[in-house]
């Protein structure tokens, strides 16, 4: 259980961290998102207190993580995959770790195993690929067997396998009854691992649900129309406070109507429809509504518009 | 690689054994161990200490027919077996400097504070390795350097008694005169974060400090500059092991008059005052910095 209260940081003149408070709750996976700057990195290295908070206070299972007595039992955490000696060993690099807490050398061996990392657990940091980084960053997360899990954008470098990997190792961690929380400014990973969303834009929570929820909430109805009298129809439909996007002469997308009305007016006005798609909104697009006005570095203009022609994104 | 699913069916724990300081000096002494830079520098301490005091053993010239005191002969001695302590220094400052700015710049340092979130311990422990490694080390190179001493020096007419506990006492002297200046330059380290701008700290101490010291000298009338002078961490760390006969040692210059010029045990407590002041600054920061 992860709970932040007002979290705050200023560097400066610029606010990273604007009163954020949330909770992270146990037996589910937690993701955080949000775009790059968004201050996810910062809020993770506050709750094991690697980063001072301007104001605010985060608590680790009831307690500041540096009162705990053995933090590495209670939280594991992979800050980035090179939080790591570059001149060292992995296998050294974990063993010097565990002997901060008396950790045994089959515990070393145990996560060594479950990360994949026999082969190159003897050769220097220096030489990893970041794949092999985030593996030895996740090997160090779960050396204290802890009940929190933290992870830093851990799929970052990974390749497919990797991906899945982790995905379903925070999915194992989870059923076992620990906080697990992981951060990421992937929509689609997000998708397929959180049960819960934390979204942070420019150091704000902008959302704090369930996955469903999230996209629900961010969510218009949408429906795609094909039809030879597409013009007609659209005159038909803007009497209903539609919004009219026009795709290709004979398709435009409709929003802010459902499929069947569409269909019902269609048919009342003997209008023939060669296509009638509801379009259901990804995780993705629910995100970008959410954030594109948090967005710190736009990629020149609307960043929005190759992912799906209906968001507003196409719109400004 | 292999990606399976993990299969351990273990439950959140929150027990077990928590951090203990001899578990976060085990930790800071397989770090110590595991790199390699750290471990050329040990070994460049070493044969800097051996290479010289050896070569100078056998080229020394000795008191050439002059009447002399076995003390006098001890004190020669002394001086040409711990000729390579000052270049050890240098080396150990560079080590010093590098186990910790190392930390600051491969992001290790995030690592060792997720483990040991009071910072303080770690830092400590880290500080008492240095130290014990640099001393021991030298230690034992300067016990090696005067066994291959007693025959050479023997041929340029110098007895060397190893009986003699004075003798040893100077050798102690001369290995912790090396691990004050990594403990220094550690403390150094722990400020200035930056390799580069550390170590380049550390031998401006240990290295040009002395120098402006000794052009000071001869420009500046008056003993205070001399009496200064005996406060800087090369001075003091010298005053330790010198073997002084009669008020002054065989290579050192004898005290001027109306200066001051410190026993072996004020020049420990000096540089006991250097490592705490430069190591409790370092703490104030670090504590206070995110990382």
């Amino acid at each position: 259980m992860i709970e932040a209260h007002g979290l705050t940081k200023r560097y400066g003149a610029k606010l990273a961290l604007d009163d954020v408070s949330f909770t992270v709750r146990p037996g589910l996976v937690t993701g955080f998102l949000g775009p790059n700057g968004a201050g996810k990195s910062t809020t993770m290295r506050m709750i094991v207190g690697l980063d001072r908070p301007t104001a605010g206070s985060v608590t680790v299972n009831g307690r500041r993580y540096a009162d705990h007595t053995a933090p590495l039992h209670e939280v594991g955490v992979l800050l980035d995959a090179k939080a790591v000696h570059s001149g060292r060993s992995a296998a050294d690099h974990l063993l010097a770790m565990a002997a901060t807490h008396g950790i045994g050398r089959s515990r070393v061996k145990e996560v060594i195993a479950l990360t994949g990392l026999e082969s190159v657990a003897k050769k220097r940091v220096g030489g990893f690929s970041l794949g092999m980084g985030q593996r030895l960053g996740i090997a160090a997360a779960l050396l204290g067997d802890p009940a929190t899990v933290i992870l830093d954008e851990p799929v970052n470098g990974l390749d497919p396998e990797g991906v899945v990997w982790v995905r379903t190792l925070a999915r194992h961690l989870a059923g076992e009854g620990r906080t697990v929380f992981l951060s990421s400014h992937l929509m689609s990973e997000m998708a397929q691992t959180a049960d819960h969303l934390i979204v942070l834009g420019r150091g704000r929570v902008l959302a704090d649900s369930p996955v469903s929820d999230v996209i629900a909430q961010a969510s218009g109805e949408a429906v795609r129309v094909r039809s030879p009298r597409a013009d007609d129809l659209v005159r038909l439909a803007q009497t209903h406070d539609v919004a009219v996007t026009p795709v290709e002469p004979g398709l435009v997308e409709l929003r802010g109507i459902t499929a069947e009305r569409v269909g019902e007016l269609a048919a009342a006005s003997g209008i023939v429809l060669h296509e009638l798609t509801p379009l259901v909104r990804s995780l993705e697009d629910a995100y970008m509504t959410l954030t594109q006005d948090s967005v710190d570095y736009h990629a020149g203009g609307a960043p929005t518009t190759a992912a799906s022609p209906t968001t507003e994104g196409a719109q400004r | 690689m292999s990606t399976s699913a993990p299969t351990r069916q273990s439950r959140p724990r929150s027990a077990g054994g928590g951090v203990t300081f001899g578990g976060v000096l085990r930790s800071e002494w397989i770090k110590l161990r595991s790199l390699r830079s750290t471990v050329w520098c040990f070994a460049i301490i070493a044969v800097l200490i051996i290479g010289f005091g050896a070569l100078f053993s056998a080229v020394a010239s000795g008191f050439e027919g002059m009447e002399s005191t076995p003390e006098q002969q001890q004190s020669l001695a002394a001086s040409v077996t711990t000729i390579g302590v000052a270049f050890a220094q240098l080396v150990a400052a560079v080590l010093g400097a590098l186990i910790i700015t190392g930390e600051f710049g491969t992001g290790m340092i995030r690592s060792t504070f997720a483990a040991v979130p009071r910072r303080t311990p770690a830092l400590i422990a880290k500080l008492i390795i240095v130290a014990i490694g640099t001393f021991v080390v030298s230690a034992i190179s300067l016990a090696i350097t005067s066994l291959l001493a007693v025959p050479l020096l023997r041929g340029v007419d110098i007895e060397l008694d190893l009986a003699d506990g004075k003798y040893w006492l100077s050798m102690l002297g001369a290995a912790a005169s090396v691990a004050f200046m990594a403990m220094i330059a550690f403390g150094l380290g722990m400020i200035i974060r930056n390799s580069t701008g550390a170590i380049a700290a550390a031998i401006g101490v240990v290295f040009v400090v002395p120098i402006l010291f000794s052009i000071a000298m001869g420009l500046v009338s008056g003993t205070w500059v001399y009496s200064l002078n005996e406060f800087i961490p090369p001075t003091a760390a010298s005053r330790i092991y010198e073997y002084v006969v009669d008020g002054s040692s065989m290579l050192t210059a004898p005290a001027v008059d109306g200066a001051i010029r410190l026993e072996p045990w004020q020049a420990l407590l000096v540089l006991v005052g250097w490592v705490v002041a430069l190591f409790a600054a370092g703490l104030a920061l670090v504590k206070r910095r995110d990382v």
